[in-house]
């Protein structure tokens, strides 16, 4: 970056502090925000799965009892009863094996009869030894006849648990099988804990579900990975599992819950916390997005308009003072603006500035006119006969220049240029100067360095420089028979003719030592007589336009307009 | 074996009404509480619906004591016994009959009941019949005979169908007495439908009373 990079802006500043700080601003919230959903949400689905544990656990206790009580009534079958009891009565050890066979037969069929009108995975009907004697159902097959049946978690003769089944784990509900209030068998209500039951165990708890045996996961609607690591989880905890808590599966956060405990099996509901803090904080970003977008473009709508106070008001300070600098006019000094008492401030400051500094080049200025003047009023006097030449140049000059309605700034111009067009005399002898008899052309030679001489004085002064054409030039005339350039017509400016006419009036009505002074009205028809050739012919009219205004009675030039 | 003891006819009996070589058998069953292994009740308290009020049967009169093939030659008297059916209950629990017997299940409910068998010894259904009406039936097969009603799922009653006269049924205190036994050894038999027969060796001696105690180890339900 090279060092002489231009500095940015205020505005581009302004809108960009802005910008970031809003953006930092909105970065917290959204942090904020996101972590306070997610905290919300892990209340919400804790509290969720609270609830749905105590409406699941009621449900599926009644579930399972209606079961139980549908069974029960199903199995008051008077002939499945008589089929059981008279089999139980006639095979002894020594019964007939193709008898016995066809006893089972007659009770399969019985059941069968009542498994049609229940919907269960199996029904599984045993002796009073525990034996299976017959089963009806989907999976009937995995309950094969005259195996014994082992309920887990069995208390006394109340049985509400689980069975493992060659692989397959069963919910278990037994109902008895009592005939006129003796125990003749056992029905058992067998649902298989498989994938089926887990969904729909989860549409009902609306959660995931797992049931976990033994430490085992047997079935559950998570994805494998998740189902080991739940259950490596649940086997890293005291014994019995816990009852709720949070867990991460699949690197997500989890919620879960246990819903019912059936002795060996323990049945959970899980939702994901993050997933469900996703949907929220969706919502949430969404809505705050609309808010924050809307007061970034407030912030920076006020940022742009608080910028435009600034920058304007030092916008136009800074051109009404480069509008300064250059015409050096303090008359015209920028108002206070008003937007902001510093930038008033500011303003003021400035224009004192500028007010003094005005002041002080005045000052400067003045010292150097009056100098000048001095100088000049001193040349004058040098012959008696010239004094007071300068001043009276000078009123008549501004009394022409007037009259063809120049403007002030040419008229100032002309004011102190006449008042110094002689000023290059100070370089002629005095023997050339006041000598009274005519001269020989080597002191007429001296006396044409004059307008010359006078030009290179007054450049050594900055602020004359608007006032060398006319002391150089004010012996030209308009048929270019002048002196010392010889220039013609429009070649030589206004101010240098007009002081050239009248200062050959005040030549000719001042007397010298070789003549006397003419008359004015003499002296303006030896003007009028010259008018086109060797004297402006505009400025002669114009100076006799005036002339009334600024001689007095007796023909002399009054000096009090050179103050005016 | 029915021919055989036909043909042997009846022995010829004494003055007292006690035949000449035969002796009685007098004993007691007592019923023992087994432990049974728990079978499963429903969890959830079911809703009981018109529980009847079952008339208290002593379990002792649900035991039949009877001799093992006692080689019975004679004829054998056929009696008409009674199942009644109150209360949905079948009264007696337990009947034991001799073979060629007829047994008949009068209705004494306001309302149907059936009787019907699935037993080998003898398949029956009698049908549906109102208050009043009985029918009969008659058991030619030695053997047991469970009987069931089909519109009520709780009513069942055995049948003992023997085929000779050595049974009895004991007293509410156990006691029996079979009578008119000849002289010898023979198996009696203490049975019950839920625990099956239960043995014991004993000697009959002519003009004696032999004395046993028979242990039969049921549960006695209330």
């Amino acid at each position: 970056m090279s060092g002489g990079r231009r500095p940015p802006r205020l505005l581009v500043k302004t809108l960009a502090v802005t910008f970031a700080t809003v953006a930092v601003l909105l970065i917290g919230v959204f942090v904020l925000v996101t972590a306070s959903v997610r905290d919300q949400v892990r209340q919400s689905v804790s509290t969720n799965l609270e609830a749905g544990q105590r409406v699941f656990a009621a449900i599926e206790a009644r579930r399972q009892r209606e079961l139980g009580e549908q069974v029960a009534a199903l199995a008051e079958s008077p002939r499945l009863k008589a089929a059981v009891d008279t089999y139980a009565a006639e095979s002894g050890a020594n019964a007939d094996p193709a008898v016995r066979e066809q006893w089972l037969t007659t009770i399969a069929r019985q059941l069968e009869e009542v498994a049609a009108r229940i919907d269960s995975d199996a029904i599984v009907l045993t002796d009073v030894r525990h034996r299976t004697l017959a089963s009806a159902g989907r999976l009937a097959s995995l309950w094969p006849r005259d195996r014994e049946v082992v309920i887990a978690g069995a208390e006394g003769d109340r049985v509400d648990g689980v069975a493992r089944v060659d692989g397959t784990v069963f919910r278990i509900v037994s109902v008895p099988f009592d005939l006129d209030g003796v125990r003749i068998g056992a029905l058992y209500l067998a649902t298989a804990l498989d994938r089926r039951y887990a969904d729909d165990l989860a549409a009902l708890a609306g959660a995931q579900t797992a049931i976990v045996s033994d430490g085992q996961v047997v079935t559950s609607t998570l994805s494998p990975e998740s189902a080991r690591a739940f259950e490596s989880a649940l086997a890293a905890a005291p014994a019995g599992g816990p009852a709720a808590g949070i867990i991460t599966l699949d690197d997500e956060s989890h919620a879960f819950r246990r819903l019912v405990n059936v002795n060996k099996a323990t049945f959970y509901a899980l939702t994901s916390i993050d997933s469900s803090s996703r949907a929220a904080t969706r919502t949430a970003i969404q809505r705050l997005s609309l808010i924050a977008g809307g007061a970034t473009l407030l912030a920076l709508a006020a940022s742009f308009w608080l910028a435009r106070m600034i920058t304007e008001p030092i916008g136009q300070l800074s051109t009404s003072l480069k509008r300064m600098a250059a015409s050096r006019d303090a008359a015209n000094l920028p108002a206070p603006s008003g937007s902001s008492l510093e930038i008033d401030e500011l303003t003021d400051t400035f224009n004192a500035l500028i007010t003094s500094v005005t002041a002080a080049e005045d000052q400067t200025q003045g010292a150097y006119t009056g100098a000048i003047r001095a100088l000049a009023m001193a040349l004058d006097a040098r012959d008696p006969y010239t004094a007071g030449h300068s001043e009276r140049v000078s009123v008549l000059s501004v009394a022409i220049g007037r009259s063809l309605r120049l403007r002030d700034e040419e008229i100032e111009v002309i004011r102190l240029g006449a008042l110094l067009h002689d000023i290059g005399k100070i370089g002629v002898p005095d023997a050339v100067l006041l000598k009274p008899t005519a001269l020989t052309p080597a002191e007429f030679d001296i006396i044409k360095q004059h307008p010359g001489a006078g030009a290179r004085i007054l450049q050594s002064v900055p602020f004359l420089a608007p006032h060398i054409p006319i002391v150089e030039l004010h012996h030209e005339r308009p048929d270019g028979r002048g002196y010392p350039h010889g220039l013609r017509g429009d070649e030589i400016p206004i101010a240098a003719h007009i002081v050239h006419v009248a200062d050959a009036y005040d030549a000719m009505t001042t007397a010298r030592a070789y003549r006397s002074a003419r008359h004015p009205t003499a002296a303006l028809q030896e003007l009028w007589h010259f008018a086109g050739t060797a004297f402006h012919a505009e400025a002669v009219g114009a100076l006799a336009t005036v002339l009334p205004g600024v001689i007095s009675d007796t023909g002399e030039v009054v000096l009090e307009h050179m103050h005016a | 074996m029915c021919l055989a003891a036909a043909t042997a006819g009846p022995r010829a009996q004494t003055a007292d009404g006690t035949a000449p070589g035969v002796g009685t058998i007098s004993g007691r069953v007592k019923l023992t509480a087994r432990v049974r292994s728990p079978l499963p009740s429903n969890v959830y308290p079911s809703r009981t619906i018109g529980k009847h009020a079952a008339p208290a049967i002593p379990e002792i009169r649900n035991v039949v004591v009877y001799l093992k093939d006692p080689g019975f030659r004679g004829a054998l008297r056929t009696t008409k016994s009674e199942l009644r059916q109150e209360d949905e209950t079948f009264i007696p629990h337990v009947l034991a009959i001799t073979r060629g017997s007829t047994v008949e299940f009068p209705n004494g409910d306001p309302f149907f009941h059936n009787v019907f068998s699935l037993s080998s010894t003898a398949t029956f259904n009698l049908g549906r019949y109102p208050r009043g009406e009985t029918r009969g039936q008659r058991f030619n097969k030695p053997g047991l005979v469970k009987v069931f009603c089909d519109i009520h799922s709780h009513m069942s009653a055995s049948i003992l169908v023997l085929d000779h006269p050595y049974f009895a049924i004991p007293a509410t205190d156990g006691a029996f007495e079979l009578p008119n036994i000849p002289a010898g050894r023979y198996t009696l038999v203490g049975w019950h439908e839920r625990v099956g027969e239960r043995t014991l060796s004993v000697r009959v001696d002519a003009g004696q009373v032999s004395t046993v105690n028979l242990t039969v180890p049921v549960e006695d339900q209330p």
